[in-house]
């Protein structure tokens, strides 16, 4: 049986841009005609919905909801291209294969599995599940940033690690450790991307020093961004400006992806 | 009503959750022990014979012997890492995570916030 493949997003610091990318990699993915889902393992602090356009009220079952027995892994999966909405962007993905498999942003359920913790065994089946039951090519995981538990288990089982940082100091040592746990679990396909790096800088010498210092491949300098800024996760930015930096960065990274084995 | 075999079955799934392996454990372990518990996260259970075949795809130096793979997975099992239904060639196997643990903040702390939370009114 062929599977399809795990992508791991995941950064060491906090406010990367994790969520917004993963989310763009997966509907452009899912524009070149591939089978996508996307997991939000963030279960304690979920946004990747606001960028699919979900609400509370739109909101169906959750990943909490499977965790805690009592729905199906294909209950919870939301089908991204039957509800795109009305943003410009996102309409792009009318029709297409693309799931959402949200956490819980209610209280009460974030702070029950605060408080109760995670049946890790239950989390591994829900994605290892989700490729089959939908057929996926590609399920993109989008985690919680630094290293914990249910993250390092997300990069145990991943085809694909992308670990996004900034030009940062603290996001450069950072990624170092991850990229040393990433090789321990032998992740076949370990890339970076940077992300919000200023446009005044020489995007190649900062992908060639960086690909230098951690001897992985570099798959992309993504510039910051007001226009990104001022788009604030309303849409995605790399459908709705298709033609933009940032997006023509974005699309790049995708053939890095497909390319995968 | 519950009997004293479906406590001593409770009983046995909490100790295997409390003895199970982490991400991190993964880390520390042979390469090729490390490979089969990546392959059994993949395929959620495999059975003895699906083992031995995907240890014989591996390149030859990371290969295990027949012997090797079981002494293995006696190992694996025994730390509660593994778990197994059925015996010998007819085995199929299965990874036994440890759960994460919940928060230790005292129980008074969370079912105020729940109450907090049923409160909330709807924005």
């Amino acid at each position: 049986m062929s599977k399809g493949k795990i992508v791991s997003i995941h950064s060491f610091r906090g406010g990367t841009g994790k969520s917004n990318i993963s989310a763009n990699l997966a509907a452009q993915l899912a524009l070149t005609g591939k089978r996508v889902g996307v997991v939000d393992t963030d279960i304690q602090s979920p946004g990747i919905h606001v960028l699919f356009g979900l609400d509370e009220d739109k909101m169906g079952k959750t990943l909490n909801d499977f965790l805690h027995g009592t729905v199906t892994i294909k209950e919870v999966g939301f089908n991204i291209g039957e509800n795109t909405g009305d943003e410009e962007g996102r309409a792009k993905l009318q029709g297409k294969n693309l799931w959402l498999f949200p956490s819980s942003i209610r209280g009460r359920d974030i702070s029950q599995i605060l408080r109760e913790g995670i049946d890790f065994n239950k989390l591994n089946e829900g994605l290892q599940t989700t490729i089959s039951e939908f057929d996926l090519d590609y399920l993109f995981v989008d985690t919680h940033p630094g290293l914990n538990e249910e993250t390092l288990l997300s990069i145990a089982t991943s085809d694909i690690l992308i670990i996004i940082l900034r030009p940062d100091n603290q996001d450069i040592q950072g990624t170092s450790v991850t990229v040393d746990v990433a090789r321990s679990l032998d992740v076949p396909n370990l890339f970076l991307l940077v992300n919000k790096a200023l446009p005044k800088y020489n995007f190649d010498q900062i992908q060639n020093e960086i690909q230098n210092q951690f001897n992985a491949q570099v798959t992309g300098v993504l510039p910051l961004s007001f226009d990104m800024a001022e788009n604030a996760s309303k849409d995605l930015f790399s459908l709705r400006y298709p033609e933009h930096q940032w997006s023509q960065s974005l699309i790049g990274v995708v053939d890095f992806i497909l390319a995968a084995k | 009503m519950p009997g004293v075999f479906d406590r001593l079955d409770k009983e046995i799934k909490l100790k295997q959750q409390a003895d199970g392996i982490t991400a991190l454990d993964l880390v520390d372990l042979p390469p090729t022990l490390r490979k089969i518990m990546r392959l059994l996260l993949r395929e959620l259970q495999m059975s003895y014979p699906s083992l031995l075949e995907a240890i014989e795809s591996l390149p030859e130096a990371d290969r295990l012997t027949p012997d090797q793979l079981d002494s293995a997975l006696l190992s694996l099992t025994q730390q509660f890492w593994l778990t197994h239904i059925g015996e010998g060639k007819k085995a199929i196997y299965k990874v036994n995570l440890r759960k994460k643990v919940g928060s230790k903040l005292a129980s008074g702390i969370w079912s105020s916030l729940d109450e907090k939370l049923k409160r909330k009114p709807k924005e």
